[in-house]
C-alpha cells in the first residue's frame, strides 16, 4: 500500500514528526528497569497482584508464576481473557517485561507449543530469564529487541499477545505491520493496552513525559 | 489495524487501570482507560482488499 493511500486511511497512526524517538526510548527503559529492580516503589501505575486483581488474573493462571515476576506486572489488560491459548500453538509476547505473561501462556500451550519474549529493557528480561529457570519453564524464551523489528521468524506465530506496550510504539502502523508479519495468515492477535477518549496536540505527542504517564 | 494487515478488529472490554494508583499520572486529563482487544490476520490478499475496501464509503 502507499504512503497517500495509508494517510486516507482513518485511524492511521504513522511516526510523530520532531518526536526524538531515541530519547523515547531511553525514558521508556529507564522507567520499566525501575518496575524490574524496585517494583513497590509506587508508579503512575498499579503493579503486581494488585494489578492482576483489577485485570482479572485468575489465580490458576498465576500458580507457579515466580512471585518476583508478578511483583513487577506492568500491563494494562488481560490478553487471555479475550480467548485461550490452544496446546501446540506458537505465542510471541510483544514487550513481555518480566515475564508474566510469557509464563501463563508457556503453561497453556504446553510442551507442545513454544513462547518468544521480546524486550527492550535489560532489568526486565533478567528477571524473565531468572523466572523461566526457577518455574522449570522450558518452552519459553526471551529476546531483547524492538517491536519494530520484531527478532522473529515470518509467519512464525499462532498467536501474538502484548499487554501495554503498542501505546510506547511511536509508529503504531510499523509495529502492527511487524506482528502481522510474524502471524500466520488468519492469526490471531490479543492485546491490553490503553485508549484516550480526548485528543493529545501535537505538542504533547512529543512530550516525553506524557508519554511516560 | 486493516492498513497493516488485520480484520476482525474488535476492542472486548474496558477498565479504569489507573484509579488510585501511587502516583498521579495524566490519564484522567485524557479520559484514558485500559482495554482489551483482537483481531486476526487477514487469510489471505483477498481477505485483506475486502477489509480495506469496507473502510472507503461514499456520503
Amino acid at each position: 500500500m502507499s504512503a497517500k493511500a495509508e494517510s486516507a486511511l482513518p485511524g492511521v497512526s504513522r511516526g510523530i514528526e520532531g518526536l526524538d524517538v531515541d530519547r523515547l526510548r531511553h525514558a521508556i527503559q529507564e522507567e520499566y528497569a525501575l518496575v524490574a529492580k524496585e517494583p513497590e516503589r509506587g508508579f503512575h501505575f498499579h503493579t503486581g497482584r494488585r494489578l492482576a486483581a483489577i485485570l482479572s488474573y485468575e489465580d490458576e493462571w498465576l500458580a507457579g508464576v515466580p512471585e518476583t515476576t508478578i511483583a513487577s506486572f506492568a500491563g494494562t489488560g488481560n490478553p487471555f481473557s479475550i480467548g485461550p491459548l490452544q496446546p501446540g500453538e506458537n505465542v510471541v509476547d510483544v514487550g513481555c517485561g518480566a515475564g508474566i505473561d510469557s509464563l501463563i501462556a508457556a503453561k497453556m500451550v504446553g510442551a507442545a507449543g513454544r513462547v518468544i519474549g521480546v524486550d527492550m529493557t535489560p532489568e526486565m528480561l533478567a528477571k524473565a530469564r531468572a523466572a523461566a529457570q526457577q518455574a522449570e519453564t522450558a518452552n519459553v524464551e526471551f529476546k531483547q529487541g524492538l517491536a519494530e523489528p520484531l527478532p522473529v521468524k515470518d509467519s512464525w506465530a499462532d498467536v501474538v499477545i502484548s499487554n501495554g506496550v503498542l501505546n510506547l510504539f511511536p509508529d503504531k502502523l510499523a509495529a502492527l505491520r511487524e506482528i502481522a508479519r510474524v502471524l500466520k495468515p488468519g492469526g490471531r492477535l490479543q492485546v491490553g493496552d490503553i485508549l484516550v477518549d480526548k485528543a493529545v496536540s501535537d505538542k504533547g505527542k512529543r512530550d516525553i513525559e506524557l508519554w511516560k504517564g | 489495524m486493516v492498513a497493516a494487515g488485520f480484520v476482525d478488529f474488535e476492542i472486548t472490554s474496558r477498565v479504569d487501570v489507573y484509579k488510585d494508583a501511587p502516583q498521579s499520572s495524566s490519564a484522567a486529563k485524557f479520559g484514558t482507560v485500559g482495554i482489551n482487544f483482537r483481531a486476526r490476520k487477514a487469510r489471505d490478499d483477498d481477505e485483506w482488499a475486502r477489509a480495506l475496501a469496507l473502510l472507503s464509503c461514499t456520503v
